[in-house]
């Protein structure tokens, strides 16, 4: 018996497959412009790679912003439930996730059984998301891969005041020119993000164990300065960025 | 339903309405900003009283006026005015209530040339002895002045039937609120909003009309249908100006069975007496009326009004949809938020502007909020 996830986010769609209710297999690719394609592309590709033919039964949930242009999909639900179920199977003491995705990031907290309790999502601009990250690590000419490392060198976080990506990319920009070092804008830079973050992590009633999920969990720095931040240590998974996918797989199971 | 296409034209385009009311029927227009505004008096006054919400138009002149920390409705509000949108009015109105508004009053006083311009000053607190004195001298002097302003006089039977009107037409938009809630399938939410709009926008007489045959018609299904599996919902906050919201909700899974709304419950909350001085009547109804946020009555009634509004009609939860930057509904949040986690109701807050919305954001918060309950 298989069921399968798709989260379809604003940068990167991701899709998990699971076999008798255990991860089998996952997938990640670009979103790119057209979101419905990529859906069908990495379910194609995932089923691929498991030796499964589409004709086979298997429940499918969507999730993520692009979850309602999976036509193939029996359900649709939304991200902040399928991370709930996501971290849940991952580590099934946790009771708060920070998802920080390329276009929002969130707080959810659970209550003792895993079910959503309160979530507190960012508002419509870029400030504390991967987005912000990218713009930033572009303009300090580093690959976003080593970004976060790099960060961790700095002795001297340059601080920075802007919480919209915009104004904080100008800010950058005269740092640069300041000849501030590249560690240390960086350094600001995860700072800034984790300020950002914590304010949502407060409103959302921060409890722990804390998981935190989505493709900024990658970044060592942005890790590092959110545990700073919250003064707490987090939990996270190899499977980070695949969580909302997973959930969704797993949710798929109680599909009748 | 043929009274809804009507009203929904009115709504759609208030001011081309305003203009024709003003140029077939020889009304003047008066142009008011909340429901603390006086209305009975204004149409005691053979006036038109029109509410003002701010035509969604991208904001260039009044930014000239206002800083970032305005909202929306008031910038909106404020655009209209400067672009020569409102200059059909004859006069208008400002209720003392938040800052932004008797800002607006004093910007609007310099720089909008159309029409006499009143202010209506309210006390800050309704629940003291001189509150009440006060508000009624206020609004004897607000008939006064408007008696000066549009060269009329306004008799103690013009209030009486002005009231009986107001009267009627609350306890119309009561019914209607009454059987939304008991079969929520019947109508839905973005015409339980044109319904109450129109209210704030049409001639009230045909208005009166037009909503009580809505009102038979919505009797007649209500016999036929049953109720739904859906989740029931409460909105809170100042106005809701989005009518899409309610087509969110009712997509995902959820039916708003009760608000506690500007341009919803408090709109027809509290009737009006029929006896004794007309003035001191509808200051009564002021005082007795669940609050604005921007006014002061004690520590508890909004939450308690609140609370009761989500169990009379059995609410699965309740949505705070509240204005960015409207600071009087902001403060209210924490204490009513916390007043609802120790009733056990669960909530949602939204922030929301009159400009369009990141419809996909707004959709996953409702969405998730409907899938936790």
């Amino acid at each position: 018996m298989y069921t399968a996830g798709i989260d379809i986010g604003s940068i990167t769609t991701k899709a998990a497959l699971f076999k008798y209710g255990k991860l089998a297999a996952t997938k990640l690719i670009f979103t790119g412009y057209n979101s419905e394609a990529a859906g069908k592309k990495i379910f194609t590709e995932i089923l691929q790679e498991a030796g499964l033919k589409e004709s086979e039964h298997i429940k499918v949930v969507s999730t993520g912003y692009g979850r309602g242009s999976v036509s193939f999909a029996d359900k649709a639900i939304t991200e902040i439930t399928c991370h709930a179920a996501g971290a849940r199977y991952l580590n099934n003491t946790i009771r708060f996730i920070i998802d920080i995705g390329g276009q929002d990031s969130k707080a959810i907290l659970l209550d003792e059984n895993g079910k959503v309790k309160n979530f507190v999502m960012n508002d419509k601009c870029a400030a504390g998301t991967g987005r912000f990250l990218e713009v930033m690590a572009r303009a300090l000419e580093i690959d976003l891969d080593k970004f976060g490392a790099l960060s961790l060198k700095s002795q001297k976080p340059a601080p920075i005041s802007s919480l919209c990506t915009v104004f904080a990319e100008s800010e950058v920009i005269s740092l640069i020119s300041k000849g501030v070092a590249r560690e240390d804008i960086a350094a600001g830079i995860h700072e800034s993000i984790a300020t950002r973050v914590s304010a949502l992590a407060a409103r959302a009633g921060l409890t722990v164990p804390v998981m935190i999920t989505g493709g900024v969990a990658k970044n060592i720095g942005a890790v590092k300065a959110l545990e700073k931040a919250l003064n707490i240590n987090t939990i996270i998974s190899e499977h980070a960025q695949l969580t909302g996918a997973i959930g969704a797989a797993v949710l798929a199971q109680n599909l009748k | 339903m043929e009274s809804l296409e009507i009203l929904t034209a009115a709504v759609a385009d208030p001011f081309t309405y305003a203009r024709k009311l003003k140029k077939d029927g020889g009304k003047k227009v008066v142009g008011y900003m909340c429901t603390y505004a006086p209305e009975e008096i204004i149409f005691a006054a053979g006036a038109h009283p029109l509410r003002l919400f701010g035509s969604n138009k991208n904001i260039i002149l009044a930014d000239g006026h206002l800083q970032a920390y305005c909202c929306s409705l008031v910038r909106g509000v404020l655009e209209d005015a400067l672009s020569g949108d409102l200059n059909f009015l004859d006069g208008m109105i400002f209720p003392h209530t938040c800052d932004t508004v008797q800002r607006l009053s004093d910007i609007w006083r310099l720089n909008v040339p159309a029409g006499f311009h009143l202010d209506v000053v309210l006390p800050v607190k309704l629940n003291t002895a001189s509150a009440r004195e006060y508000l009624i001298d206020v609004l004897n002097l607000f008939r006064s002045n408007l008696e000066k302003a549009l060269k009329v006089k306004i008799t103690g039977d013009d209030l009486r039937k002005s009231i009986a009107l107001y009267n009627e037409i609350r306890n119309s938009l009561k019914r209607v609120y009454e059987l939304k809630s008991k079969n929520p399938q019947i109508i839905k939410g973005k015409d339980i909003y044109t319904l109450l709009r129109g209210a704030m926008i049409m001639e009230r007489s045909s208005y009166l009309k037009l909503l009580q045959s809505a009102i038979k018609e919505l009797e007649k299904s209500a016999i036929k249908t049953t109720n739904t599996k859906k989740k029931r919902l409460v909105l809170s906050g100042g106005l809701c100006s989005h009518p899409d919201i309610y087509s969110v909700i009712e997509d995902a899974g959820g039916d708003v069975v009760a608000d506690d709304l500007c341009t919803g419950s408090r709109y027809f909350a509290g009737l009006i007496k029929t006896d004794g001085d007309p003035i001191t009547a509808i200051a009564e109804r002021y005082l007795q009326r669940v609050i604005c946020s921007a006014k002061h009555k004690d520590n508890k009634s909004r939450a308690e009004n609140l609370i009761q509004t989500a169990q009379e009609n059995g609410a699965d939860g309740v949505i705070f949809m509240l204005l960015k930057f409207c600071d009087p509904h902001a403060f209210d949040y924490p204490y009513l938020k916390e007043a609802l986690d120790k009733a056990v109701i669960p909530s949602l807050l939204l922030e929301v502007e009159d400009q369009p919305q990141a419809q996909g954001q707004l959709q996953t918060r409702i969405e998730a909020f409907l899938e936790t309950l």
